[in-house]
């Protein structure tokens, strides 16, 4: 019976854990694919090879002229004078023009004399450029470049190869990557603070403060506001978001509202980064606080009721009964709202997705939002999976380390008690 | 708590009420404005409506250019979040009972590793499983998406379920296995009915979280003709050209009603999953 279950976990769950590790050794990118490449002396290989091999980039990127006999059998094909065919074969077989001109030089030469058009058209024959020449295996791009005649080592071969190799390779770049970047190290501050605030002041402290006072209204107040702070959390995220966009954007209400007063519209949402980082806590604070109100009322609920009535007979006031009564008893629901909502936050990026885009610039650009746009979703059109993967990744090793901590902290064995039916 | 109110005499609560109705006021104001204003045109530069009309739900019979005729839409959606709910009841049901019922090898580590994955951010997941469904061809195709949303959301479900098969008392499997059932049958016929009010809670959020869901849909099927609600929504949105507040808002009605009309009904059932039901 738990076998559609552990398929459906493994199919959706442990294997693509286990590609994402694979993919972020990799520098796939939607320019390499996510299948095989091939081999292609392209401008940007060429400027590659340049700080190595100077001559030799210098010579792929020229066109290369080579009176061969492939050559000459299409030249045969082409039904000209056929002197220049037995000319070319005799005099001047296996030679390599490293240019057009002195190829054409050679062709105007022949005792048929060609005209200007027949020359151009000969010489078209004879080219032999490697540059933008797709070739599917690495012998056949070596075997062309010797025909050419580069004479190279094998370290060389090796180093044309993977320079002009198109598809995705093995790599560790991209853990090193993140480790320099200063881009990183700025999103990660970034992440960061974005949990830290957020945690602290809505979805503990705030939280907190609802449960609180709403376990001291009468019941019909009560449930008002918890409907009312639960909205967030049910409301699908896309409409949400776009009222919360309603309220900040420069036709929207607080642009209204201030209008009243004399106050130029403006895009309140994305102005400056204070502001963007104000209303990215806000939508999220929103709706994180709803999990931990309902957690921490219900654990109010949980305090016997004569706690309450004794403190009332001792003259206690309603800060001394949330001080020495409230509070101590809801250490753990504290402990575990912290702990459940700092994952929540980490993986959370779909409200910041929508409603700043990380913007302005990169400013509320998080952990889990840059590794999506990196990989998913930019504007340049590059989607780099493997950068994307490591970023994924590191994430998931955080995960995993924070979620074991936890289970250690919450003494998870106490959670399964042993069946009492013996099979 | 009703009593504890009157008893305490020592304290008013009428600041703290006003206080929170103050902090409260961006979420009642953008709620009401978002019922508003798709009813109504104000002009401009004021917030007060001056007169009543319907054209900004035109989309619901009128098809936007360039976009899916929202209906099928709406199918596609309610397809989406019905699947989904189906397979995480069916397959947690299962899982949970033998989680918390039947001596398995490594329950335990199961139990922990399904919590675990619980917490895994999404976001690691969706790159892995964009280029793997794009290798299987199960690329933009509503099938794929609701295998990858309903597993995604099977460990809430499996430890939910187990959660609540522990407050079953074992007299009645007890029962069950002396008159010789099998332990299937003792699952099927008598423990399964006893916590219906579960498989409707699991249900009931299943299908939100489903009818609510974007990232997945919108990364792993954005197609025209699987395309579901919110994926449309954020496209409308998106669009710089037909830039509309009220319609986008009227959309915004139309997708977020069942989501209320739902929450009304059965919001005792719901609390005890968004509250205490992720513990387990």
């Amino acid at each position: 019976m738990i076998a559609p279950a552990a398929i459906m976990i493994f199919l959706f769950f442990l294997m693509p854990v286990g590609l994402t590790a694979i993919f972020a050794m990799t520098s796939m990118s939607t320019a390499t694919g996510i299948s095989g490449g091939v081999w292609q002396v392209t401008q940007g290989a060429v400027n590659r090879l340049e700080g190595d091999m100077p001559a030799l980039a210098e010579g792929i990127a020229q066109p290369r002229f080579v009176v061969d006999e492939e050559g000459l059998a299409a030249l045969e094909a082409l039904k000209l004078k056929p002197g220049y065919v037995i000319e070319l074969r005799a005099e001047h077989v296996g030679e390599v023009f490293p240019s057009r001109r002195e190829a054409e030089r050679v062709i105007k030469a022949l005792k048929d004399r060609p005209s200007t058009r027949e020359v151009k058209q000969i010489s078209d024959l004879f080219n032999r450029s490697v540059l933008n020449t797709r070739f599917e295996s690495r012998e056949a791009l070596v075997r062309s470049l010797e025909k050419l005649g580069f004479k190279l080592t094998p370290e060389e071969r090796d180093k044309v190869a993977t320079a002009t190799y198109t598809g995705w390779v093995w790599t560790t770049d991209n853990f090193r990557m993140i480790g320099n970047s200063p881009d990183m190290a700025q999103i990660f501050l970034n992440t960061a603070f974005y949990v830290a605030v957020t945690l602290l002041l809505f979805n503990v402290s705030y939280a907190l403060f609802l449960a609180v006072t709403t376990h001291y209204m009468p019941p019909t107040t009560a449930s008002v506001f918890r409907a009312i702070w639960l909205l967030p959390r049910i409301t699908p995220v896309v409409i949400y978001v776009l009222m919360w966009k309603w309220l900040t954007w420069d036709n929207g209400f607080l642009s209204l509202l201030m209008g009243q007063f004399g106050v130029p519209p403006k895009n309140y949402l994305l102005d400056n980064s204070y502001n963007a980082w104000f209303f990215v806590i806000l939508i999220n604070g929103f709706i994180g606080a709803s999990m931990g109100m309902l957690v921490f009322s219900s654990a109010i609920k949980a305090i016997p009721e004569t706690q309450f009535h004794a403190s009332e007979v001792d003259g206690a006031s309603r800060w001394q009964q949330i001080r020495y009564i409230i509070l101590p008893q809801l250490r753990w629901p504290i402990l575990f709202v912290t702990c459940y909502q700092t994952l929540s936050l980490l993986a959370s990026f779909q409200e910041i997705h929508l409603s700043t885009r990380g913007g302005p610039g990169k400013a509320t650009e998080v952990w889990s939002l840059a590794a999506f746009h990196t990989a998913l979703n930019n504007y340049t059109g590059n989607l780099e999976y493997g950068l994307g993967a490591a970023m994924a990744l590191v994430l998931v090793v955080v995960g995993l380390v924070l979620s074991l901590i936890y289970l250690r902290v919450f003494r998870y064995d106490t959670l399964i008690s042993k069946p009492l039916i013996e099979d | 708590m009703s009593e504890q109110s009157k008893v305490s005499a020592n304290f008013s609560s009428l600041p703290v009420i006003l206080l929170l109705g103050l902090v409260s006021l961006p979420l009642v104001l953008m709620y009401a404005y978002l019922l508003l204003d798709t009813v109504s045109n104000s002009e401009a530069g004021s917030l007060i409506p001056s007169e009543f009309t319907l054209e900004h739900w035109s989309f619901l019979w009128q098809m936007k250019p360039g976009k899916p005729n929202i209906w099928l839409v709406t199918l596609n959606t309610f397809i989406f979040a019905s699947c989904i709910t189906a397979v995480i009841l069916i397959v947690s049901s299962m899982a949970g009972y033998v989680l918390s019922r039947l001596n398995l090898p490594a329950r335990g580590f199961f139990l922990a590793g399904v919590m675990v994955l619980h917490a895994f951010p999404s976001v690691t997941l969706i790159i892995a499983i964009f280029i793997v469904l794009q290798y299987i061809g199960l690329y933009n195709s509503l099938v794929g998406v609701i295998l990858v949303k309903s597993a995604i959301d099977l460990p809430l479900g499996i430890w939910l379920m187990k959660g609540f098969y522990d407050t079953v008392p074992w007299e009645i499997e007890m029962a069950g296995i002396v008159d010789g059932a099998s332990r299937f049958a003792v699952w099927r016929r008598l423990v399964l009915p006893q916590i219906k009010p579960a498989i409707m809670a699991l249900g009931l959020f299943s299908f939100l979280t489903g009818w609510s869901e974007f990232i997945l849909p919108q990364v792993l099927a954005p197609g025209a003709h699987v395309q579901v609600l919110s994926v449309y929504l954020a496209s409308l949105i998106a669009d710089d050209n037909n830039f509309d507040f009220a319609t986008f808002k009227a959309v915004g009605v139309f997708y977020v009603i069942p989501v209320l009309i739902l929450y009304v009904f059965f919001q005792k059932h719901l609390m005890n999953i968004y509250g205490g039901g992720t513990k387990g």
